[in-house]
C-alpha cells in the first residue's frame, strides 16, 4: 500500500505554477498528501500554493532556500505515513500528465528494488520535443542525455530504463531510501543536485529507473535563464558547471577521482581557450571559475568525499557502466562534422540543458524526412554537385597543367620552395635575392606563406589548388555566399556556374594569374559580407575588412573598387540602419591597418595599384581591347574564349529589366555592372611603367565586379520563371528561351574552354631556371646570372641556387646597382670583351646560364670571352663560370628593427582581427532577455529578418 | 525618375543608353595599333680582343687596328706561355697563359705592323685592349719559293673559340695538321669530328683532349683518321676555349696552304673571295647532321648570279663530306658560291693556282660582313698581286675600301658599288711611299646589303703561280650590345 507525498517547491515561477498545480491535483492516482514549499516567491507563487494545497500545507522559506533545503525542511516537519511511503518532488515548472503518478507507481511496484523514479519530461513549449528520460554523466562532467538535439517523442525511447540519475522535477523517491541517503545535498542548491541523489542511491544498491509511461512538461526556468537565481549569485551555467565537476570529484573513487581531475584541469584550459576563440569570454571565465571554485575548497570536497566513502568503491561498477562511454567526445565531433559538410552548421547535442528549444528551425518536418546517409545527404546538395561537376570541366580543360614539373608561366614565375622559404622571405630585412634589396617583402608573400603552411608547406600544391582550381573554387564560393541573397535554388546554381566560367577566370588561369584568381574566389564573399556590413554586422565588418585585406595584398585594384561601392552603399544606408557607418569603416579600415607601410608605398607609385602580384608581361594583356570586349565582360589577353561567349549573360540581365517587380536588385545590379566596366575601360587603356618595361593593364578584377552586378541582376528575380511556367502560353514559351539563354552562356564557356585547353603562357614542366651546376657550385651570397635573348633584347636576372620564389619579383634593388650591373650585363652579352665580366663576378656573380632555345649571338659572346669559361651547352642551354675569383656581397649587418617591429605588430593585428571576425558561438538571445516569455527564436527570427531586408533592399 | 523608373521599359532605356555611352567611350578610346619597334642595339666598339697565330716561325706577322680607336690602347704580341715545353705547365700565377716578355707592342691605330718571325718558335698570342681592340686583326703569312712547302701560306689569326669549323681535303690527300692553342686560364676540353666522305670518323684513339692553360698542339690527322680524302673537321670544346688552325701540304710541287675557318652548318652558305685566276676549283659540302641532303649550287659571277649547268646541285649523305669540281664553270673568273639545302652544311673550296708547280689556296663558308672586315696582310709588289672579291648575292650593296699602309697616311676610302647578284673583282694597289705591305679595311656603307668578300693574293714565279686566299671574316671592331631588361621573368621561356 502506497502513500504519496507531492512536494511542490515555488520561487518566482507563478507563469508555470498554475499549470503545475492544476496537473497534480488532477492525477488519476490522488495524493495522499500534498506540501507546497515557497521560497520567497515575489509574484504571487505562495498565495497560489495556498489556494491550491489550502494554507496549512504551504511552508514559506526564504528566497535563497535552494530545492534541497526545501525539501528536507518540509519532509523534516512531515509525519511518517503508513505503509510504503513515496515524496513525489516537482519543481513549479514542471507539470505531470495526469496519469504519471500511476505509472510511476505502476512501475514501482514492478520491481521492489526501484527507489527513484522519474518520467518522460518534455519540453514545455514544444510538447513533443524530448528533454529527458534519465540522464547521465561524461567523466568531464558532461551532461548527456542521450538524445538527439530536438528529438521528437514517438514513442521511440519507450519502457522502463534503468538510468544514471533522473531529473527532480517528477522524482518519485521512497521516503526510506530518502533518509538512508540523507536526501539531496543542501551544498547543492540547484543543478546536479539529482544526479547526486541518484549515484548515492546507486552506490547503496538501489535501483534509479526512467519511467515513459509516465511523462511530464519541464520548463527548465532556472536552467534557460527564464527566471532569476536567488540561491546564489553565479550565472546558472558557473553553477551547473562546478556543481557537475563537484558530484563527480566528491563520488568517483580514489584512482578514477586523480584521472578525472588531470582530465578536467586539462579538458577546461582547452575549453577556455576555445571560448576565448569563440569570442565568449564570459563562457571562458565560467569555466575556469566553476573549475577554481572546486579545486579551491578541497576541504568542501573531502567533506562531501567522507560522507560519500561508505560503499563508493564497491558500487563505482554498477555506475560506471552508465556514465557516457569514453568515446562519445569523439563520436559528437565526428556528428558535428558530418553534419556540417551536409551543410546543417555544427549542431551541439543535449550538452546543455537548453539545447533543445533553442535549435528548432523552421525545416523541422525536413529534417524528419530527410533521414538519409551520410554520402546521399552531402552529394545530393546542388552546390557539391555543382562543384564537382566544374571540377570535371577544370580537369579536363587544365589537362596538360595538372601533372608534371614546376608549374609556371605567365604572371606565375616557376613554382620552386616551401611554406619556410616564403616565411623567410616575407620576414628577412635583406634579401639576398637578385642584386640584393632592402625592400621589405609585398604582404602576399605572407598570405601564401599561410596557405602553404596549410598546404604541408607545399607552395606548389597551395599554388595549384588556388590557380588551377580556381574555377570550381569561384564556383563554390559563389554558390555559398550568394544563399541568402538568390533564394531561388537553379538560380543561384546558373550564377555560381556562369561567374566561375567567366571569361576572366578562364583568362586568369591560362596567364598565371593567381593573383585574379584569388580575387575571383573572394569576390562573391565579398558582396555576401558586404551585404551583411550594411545590415549593420560587426563580425561581419571585421571579416570582411580581413579578406579585403587579402584580396588587395594580390590585387590593389580590389580595394578603391570595393572602397567606391561601400562608399555609395554608406550613402544610400547610413541613415537606414545604425551602425553602418561604423561597420563599413571597420571594413574599409581594417585593410589599410593590415597593409599600411606597403599601401603607403604602393601610393607613392600609383600605377602599381593597377597592376597585380607577380611577374608583369607585356603579352599577358591586350593593349587595345575593343569595345565590344570590354562590355561582353572579356578581359583579353590569353586564354577568353571568343567574345560571344558571355552574350547569353547580357541578354538575360537584360530581361530581368523588364520584370516589374524586384526592380531595385536589377538596377543595384547594373549599376555594378556599369560602374566595373566603366573602370575597365578605364584602366584597359592605361600603360603602366613595371620595372622597365611598359605594361598595359589587364583589365580583369574590375569586368569580374561587373559580371558579379551582372549575374546578381539576372538571378535575383529568376524564381519568377516557375510563375511564367505555369501561366503557360507565349509567356511559357518566353521563359524557356530565357532559361536556355541563360544556360548557353556556362555551357558554351565550359566547351569552349575544354576544346581550347587551358594552357597558355602558363605551362607545366617549365624548365629549372637554375641549372644542377650551378645549384651545386654556388655557396653564400654567389648568384647565377640568367641571361635570355627575348624579342631583340637580352632579359636577365640574378638567381641564388635556386629559381626565384614568389614574390621576390617584387622587390626592388637600388638603382645604382642595378645601373651598374645592367650595363656589366650589357657589355658582357654583347661579347665586346672588357671587363664586364669581372665587373659581375665583383658583384657576386659565379654562374652565366643561358637557357635554351640559345640565340646564336648570344652564345657567341659568351663563349668570346676570356674571364668565362663554358661548362656545359646543349639544347637545354649552356652554363658558364667566372674563371676569376668572385666576390660575393656581403649582407649588410644587424637588423631592420622598424620592419621587425612591424611584422608583430601586423601579427597581432591579424590575429585580433581574425578573432573578432571568427564565428563565434551564438549567444542564445535568453540571457539578455530573461524575463520575456517567447524569446526562444528571438536570434533566429533576428537574422531572418535581415536575410529578407536584404533580399529586398529599398532605401528610403 | 520615379516614374522613368518604375515604368517597364524604363530602366531598360536608361541601362541601353548607360551601355551604349560606354561603348562609345571604350570605341573612342581604343589606342590606335602602334607597331612596337623592337628595341635597337647599340654599336660599341669592342674593347679587348684576342687572337693566337697558330704557327708564325718562318712567317711574316701582320697585326693592324684600323683608325679611329680613342685613347690609349696597345696590342701586345708575345708567346703562348709553357709553350716551350708543349705540357702546359707554364703560366705565371695568375694563370692567364701568356709569356711574360713580349715579342713586341703595337699601340698606333691605323698604321700596319708587321714582322718577319724566326722560324721555330711558339703560337704568339696577339692581346689589345683598348683603342688598339676595335677591329685588330691579324694574319700570318708564310712564303716559301722551293721545297715541299712551297707556296703561299697564310692564315688569319684566329679568336680562341669554343666551336670552330674546317671543310677541305682530308689527311688521306695531304698532310694535314690540325694545330690547337688554349691561351686561356682555363683548362680547354676539346673535341674532334671528323666527316669524311663516308661518313663521321669514329677515331679509335678517341677524340678528345685536355688543353691546360697555356698548352698547344699540333696534331697530324693522319694519326687520327688515315683515310679520308676529304673532311669536314669540327672542333669543339665541351669547356673552356681553343684556338684551331689547319696547315693542309700536299707535297712537293702541289701546294700548302691554311683552311680558313667555314662558317658553322646553317642552311644557306655563301663562299665568297674566288679569284679570277684560271686554275681548278673544287667544292667540298659538309652536312654533318643525320639526314642525307641535296645542295643547291649557285654561283655569283661578274654578270649575275646563276646555277652552273650541269652542277645545280650536290648530294651531300648524312654526316659526310661531298665534292664538287667547279673548274669548268667558275674558274677564270671571280666569283662567290651560294649554297642552299634542308639541313645546314658547311662548305669549303679549294683554288688551285697555275704553273708547273702548283700552289693551292682555300676559301671557306664565311658571313657577311655588316660590320666591316679588315685584312691584315696585303701585298703588292712586282710580282704580287692582292685581289679583292667582293660579292652582293642577294641585295645591292655599296662599300668603301680603305688601304692601310705601313707608314705615312692612309689615301682616302674608296666607294665601291656592287649590284644585287653579283660579284666585282679589284686589284689592291697600295698608296704611293707606303712600302710594299699594307691592309684593307672593308666597310659597308649604311642601307647595304650583304656584302661577303675574300682576299687572294698571288705572286707569279717561273715555276708557277703562288697563291693563298682568305674570306673577309667580319671585323671585331664594333660589337652589337643588344638592349637589355631586368627582368626575373627571364626564367621563364
Amino acid at each position: 500500500m502506497h502513500s504519496v507525498t507531492a512536494i511542490v517547491v515555488a520561487h518566482d515561477g507563478a507563469r508555470w505554477l498554475k499549470e503545475t498545480l492544476t496537473a497534480v491535483l488532477r492525477q488519476t492516482r490522488p495524493l495522499d498528501r500534498l506540501v507546497g514549499v515557497d521560497n520567497g516567491s515575489r509574484d504571487g507563487g505562495g498565495r497560489m500554493l495556498s489556494e491550491a494545497f489550502g494554507s496549512g500545507n504551504v511552508l514559506t522559506l526564504n528566497r535563497s532556500t535552494g530545492f534541497g533545503e526545501a525539501v528536507h525542511e518540509a519532509l523534516r516537519r512531515l509525519p511518517a505515513a503508513s505503509g510504503q511511503e513515496w515524496v513525489w518532488l516537482l519543481h513549479d515548472d514542471s507539470a505531470p500528465d495526469t496519469g504519471a503518478l500511476q505509472a510511476l507507481l505502476w512501475a514501482a511496484d514492478q520491481d521492489p528494488k526501484a527507489a527513484i523514479l522519474g518520467p518522460k519530461l518534455l519540453d514545455w513549449l514544444d510538447r513533443r520535443v524530448l528533454l529527458e528520460l534519465g540522464v547521465t554523466v561524461g567523466r568531464s562532467g558532461r551532461r548527456d542525455t542521450g538524445l538527439e538535439p530536438r528529438e521528437y517523442d514517438q514513442g521511440q525511447h519507450d519502457g522502463i530504463h534503468d538510468v544514471l540519475s533522473v531529473s527532480t522535477a517528477g522524482m518519485l523517491i521512497r521516503r526510506d531510501v530518502w533518509d538512508e541517503l540523507s536526501g539531496l545535498d543542501p551544498d547543492l542548491p540547484l543543478f546536479r543536485d539529482d544526479l547526486d541523489l541518484c549515484w548515492r542511491a546507486r552506490v547503496a544498491g538501489h535501483r534509479v529507473i526512467s519511467v515513459t509511461d509516465a511523462v511530464a512538461w519541464h520548463a527548465e526556468a532556472s536552467a534557460r535563464r527564464r527566471r532569476r537565481i536567488s540561491t546564489s549569485d553565479d550565472h546558472p551555467r558557473r553553477l551547473d558547471r562546478r556543481n557537475a565537476l563537484f558530484v563527480i570529484m566528491a563520488n568517483l573513487p580514489f584512482w578514477a577521482l586523480v584521472r578525472s581531475i588531470v582530465r578536467n584541469v586539462c579538458g577546461s584550459l582547452v575549453r577556455t581557450l576555445l571560448f576565448l576563440l569563440a569570442k565568449q569570454p564570459a563562457n571562458a571565465l565560467d569555466e575556469v571559475a566553476a573549475l577554481g571554485s572546486v579545486l579551491r575548497h578541497p576541504l568542501r570536497l573531502r567533506r562531501a568525499r567522507k560522507a560519500r566513502r561508505n560503499g563508493r568503491k564497491q558500487g563505482y561498477p554498477a555506475v560506471a557502466r552508465l556514465l557516457t562511454p569514453p568515446g562519445a567526445a569523439m563520436r559528437r565531433l565526428a556528428d558535428m562534422v558530418q553534419s556540417f559538410l551536409a551543410g546543417e552548421g555544427p549542431v551541439d547535442s543535449a550538452g546543455r540543458h537548453h539545447a533543445a528549444a533553442e535549435g528548432a528551425s523552421e525545416d523541422d518536418g525536413d529534417e524528419l524526412l530527410a533521414d538519409s546517409g551520410v554520402f546521399q545527404r552531402v552529394f545530393s546538395r546542388p552546390g557539391v554537385l555543382l562543384c564537382l561537376a566544374l571540377a570535371a570541366v577544370t580537369a579536363v580543360a587544365e589537362r596538360s597543367l595538372l601533372a608534371g614539373d614546376l608549374l609556371g608561366g605567365g604572371a606565375l614565375v616557376p613554382v620552386t620552395g616551401g611554406a619556410a622559404d616564403l616565411w623567410r622571405l616575407y620576414t628577412e630585412g635583406h634579401h639576398v635575392t637578385g642584386l640584393g634589396s632592402d625592400t621589405w617583402a609585398p604582404p602576399y608573400v605572407a598570405v601564401l606563406a599561410g596557405l602553404s603552411a596549410l598546404s604541408f608547406g607545399k607552395t606548389w600544391a597551395a599554388v595549384s589548388v588556388l590557380l588551377l582550381g580556381c574555377v570550381p573554387l569561384a564556383g563554390l564560393s559563389a554558390y555559398i555566399s550568394t544563399r541568402r541573397i538568390i533564394r531561388y535554388g537553379p538560380a543561384r546554381v546558373w550564377l555560381a556556374a556562369t561567374y566561375a566560367l567567366l571569361p576572366v577566370a578562364t583568362g586568369a588561369v591560362a596567364g598565371g594569374r593567381f593573383g585574379t584568381a584569388i580575387v575571383l574566389v573572394l569576390l562573391p564573399v565579398y558582396a555576401a559580407l558586404a551585404t551583411r556590413v550594411i545590415a549593420g554586422s560587426r563580425r561581419a565588418a571585421w571579416g570582411l575588412g580581413l579578406l579585403l585585406a587579402v584580396g588587395t595584398a594580390f590585387v590593389p585594384l580590389v580595394y578603391p573598387l570595393v572602397a567606391i561601392l561601400g562608399g555609395l552603399a554608406a550613402v544610400s544606408f547610413a541613415g537606414v540602419r545604425r551602425g553602418v557607418g561604423l561597420s563599413l569603416a571597420i571594413g574599409l579600415g581594417t585593410p589599410i591597418l593590415l597593409l599600411f607601410p606597403w599601401l603607403a608605398e604602393l601610393a607613392r607609385d600609383p600605377g602599381r595599384i593597377l597592376l597585380e602580384a607577380g611577374l608583369q608581361d607585356v603579352a599577358l594583356a591586350d593593349p587595345r581591347l575593343g569595345a565590344e570586349s570590354l562590355l561582353m565582360l572579356s578581359p583579353g589577353g590569353p586564354g577568353v574564349p571568343p567574345v560571344w561567349a558571355t552574350a547569353g549573360l547580357v541578354a538575360v540581365a537584360l530581361a530581368a529589366l523588364l520584370l516589374r517587380r524586384h526592380q531595385m536588385m536589377v538596377a543595384i545590379g547594373w549599376g555594378v555592372m556599369l560602374f566595373g566596366v566603366l573602370v575597365a575601360i578605364v584602366v584597359s587603356r592605361i600603360t603602366v611603367h613595371a620595372g622597365e618595361a611598359s605594361v598595359p593593364v589587364w583589365p580583369g578584377v574590375p569586368l569580374a565586379f561587373a559580371a558579379t552586378g551582372l549575374l546578381v541582376a539576372a538571378a535575383h528575380p529568376a524564381h519568377r520563371i516557375t510563375q511564367f511556367r505555369a501561366a503557360g502560353g507565349l509567356r511559357r514559351a518566353a521563359t524557356l528561351l530565357v532559361v536556355a539563354v541563360a544556360f548557353a552562356t556556362p555551357v558554351a564557356a565550359a566547351a569552349m574552354w575544354v576544346v581550347a585547353g587551358a594552357d597558355g603562357p602558363l605551362k607545366r614542366g617549365v624548365p629549372d631556371p637554375v641549372p644542377m651546376l650551378a645549384a651545386l657550385g654556388t655557396s653564400g651570397g654567389d648568384g647565377t646570372l640568367l641571361l635570355r635573348a627575348k624579342d631583340g633584347r637580352v632579359v636577365y636576372t640574378v638567381l641564388h641556387r635556386e629559381a626565384p620564389l614568389i614574390g621576390e619579383s617584387d622587390l626592388r634593388s637600388p638603382e645604382d646597382a642595378r645601373k651598374r650591373f645592367g650595363a656589366a650585363v650589357a657589355g658582357l652579352a654583347s661579347g665586346r670583351g672588357g671587363v664586364y665580366a669581372q665587373t659581375l663576378a665583383s658583384l657576386g656573380v659565379q654562374f652565366v646560364t643561358a637557357p635554351g632555345p640559345l640565340d646564336a649571338g648570344l652564345r657567341r659572346a659568351l663563349d668570346s670571352d676570356p674571364a668565362l669559361v663554358r661548362m656545359s651547352l646543349s639544347e637545354a642551354g649552356g652554363l658558364w663560370r667566372m674563371a676569376g675569383p668572385v666576390t660575393p656581397p656581403t649582407p649588410p649587418r644587424g637588423t631592420d628593427s622598424p620592419h621587425t617591429w612591424w611584422l608583430w605588430a601586423q601579427g597581432v593585428l591579424v590575429v585580433l582581427v581574425l578573432i573578432l571576425a571568427a564565428p563565434g558561438a551564438r549567444t542564445p538571445g535568453a540571457e539578455e532577455e530573461y524575463a520575456d516569455a517567447v524569446v526562444e527564436e528571438a536570434p533566429r527570427g533576428r537574422r531572418r529578418a535581415r536575410g529578407d531586408n536584404r533580399g529586398d533592399r529599398v532605401p528610403a | 525618375m520615379k516614374g522613368l523608373i518604375e515604368n517597364r521599359f524604363g530602366l531598360l532605356a536608361l541601362v541601353m543608353v548607360a551601355v551604349a555611352a560606354l561603348y562609345g567611350v571604350a570605341f573612342a578610346t581604343r589606342p590606335a595599333p602602334v607597331t612596337v619597334r623592337p628595341p635597337q642595339a647599340v654599336k660599341a666598339p669592342v674593347e679587348s680582343v684576342s687572337a693566337v697565330c697558330p704557327a708564325p716561325g718562318g712567317t711574316r706577322l701582320s697585326v693592324v687596328t684600323p683608325p679611329g680607336g680613342q685613347g690609349p690602347g696597345s696590342a701586345v704580341v708575345a708567346g703562348l706561355a709553357g709553350a716551350e715545353g708543349g705540357d702546359g705547365k707554364g703560366g705565371n700565377g695568375k694563370g692567364d697563359g701568356k709569356d711574360a716578355r713580349p715579342v713586341s707592342t703595337v699601340d698606333q691605330p691605323g698604321l700596319l705592323w708587321q714582322k718577319e718571325i724566326p722560324a721555330g718558335g711558339i703560337p704568339l698570342a696577339v692581346d689589345a685592349t683598348g683603342s688598339m681592340a676595335a677591329g685588330l686583326e691579324s694574319a700570318q703569312t708564310a712564303r716559301e719559293t722551293s721545297g715541299p712547302q712551297r707556296g703561299l701560306a697564310g692564315v688569319r689569326c684566329v679568336e680562341p673559340g669554343a666551336d670552330a669549323w674546317f671543310v677541305g681535303p682530308g689527311p688521306a690527300s695531304a698532310d694535314v695538321t690540325l694545330y690547337l692553342a688554349n691561351a686561356d686560364g682555363a683548362a680547354a676540353d676539346v673535341s674532334i669530328s671528323m666527316y669524311s666522305g663516308e661518313g663521321p670518323v669514329l677515331s679509335e684513339r678517341g677524340s678528345g683532349m685536355i688543353l691546360q692553360p697555356g698548352e698547344h698542339r699540333a696534331i697530324q690527322l693522319r694519326d687520327l683518321a688515315p683515310s679520308p680524302l676529304v673532311m669536314g673537321l669540327e672542333v669543339s670544346t665541351a669547356t673552356g676555349r681553343v684556338a684551331a688552325a689547319i696547315r693542309t701540304v700536299f707535297g712537293k710541287g702541289r701546294g700548302v696552304d691554311w683552311l680558313p675557318v667555314a662558317t658553322a652548318p646553317a642552311t644557306s652558305v655563301v663562299v665568297p673571295g674566288i679569284p679570277g685566276t684560271a686554275g681548278q676549283r673544287e667544292l667540298y659540302v659538309t652536312a654533318p647532321g643525320e639526314q642525307d641532303t641535296v645542295v643547291n649550287v649557285k654561283a655569283v659571277l661578274k654578270d649575275g648570279s646563276y646555277a652552273l649547268k650541269n652542277k645545280e646541285t650536290l648530294d651531300v649523305p648524312a654526316g659526310s663530306t661531298a665534292v664538287l669540281d667547279l673548274s669548268t664553270g667558275i674558274g677564270g673568273q671571280p666569283a662567290a658560291l651560294v649554297l642552299t639545302s634542308d639541313v645546314p652544311v658547311t662548305a669549303g673550296l679549294k683554288i688551285t693556282g697555275t704553273g708547273s708547280s702548283q700552289d693551292v689556296a682555300f676559301t671557306a663558308g664565311a658571313p657577311s660582313i655588316d660590320l666591316g672586315s679588315v685584312v691584315a696582310d696585303g701585298r703588292a709588289a712586282r710580282k704580287q698581286t692582292s685581289r679583292l672579291v667582293l660579292s652582293a648575292p642577294f641585295a645591292q650593296a655599296a662599300v668603301k675600301v680603305q688601304l692601310l699602309p705601313k707608314e705615312g697616311t692612309a689615301p682616302p676610302p674608296v666607294e665601291v658599288r656592287l649590284p644585287a647578284g653579283r660579284t666585282r673583282e679589284m686589284k689592291l694597289t697600295p698608296p704611293p711611299g707606303g712600302g710594299t705591305g699594307f691592309s684593307v679595311v672593308v666597310q659597308p656603307e649604311p642601307g647595304s646589303g650583304p656584302v661577303y668578300g675574300g682576299r687572294v693574293l698571288d705572286e707569279t714565279t717561273t715555276d708557277g703561280q703562288m697563291v693563298t686566299a682568305q674570306p673577309l671574316a667580319l671585323a671585331r671592331t664594333w660589337a652589337l650590345v643588344p638592349p637589355t631588361a631586368d627582368s626575373p621573368s627571364a626564367v621563364l621561356p
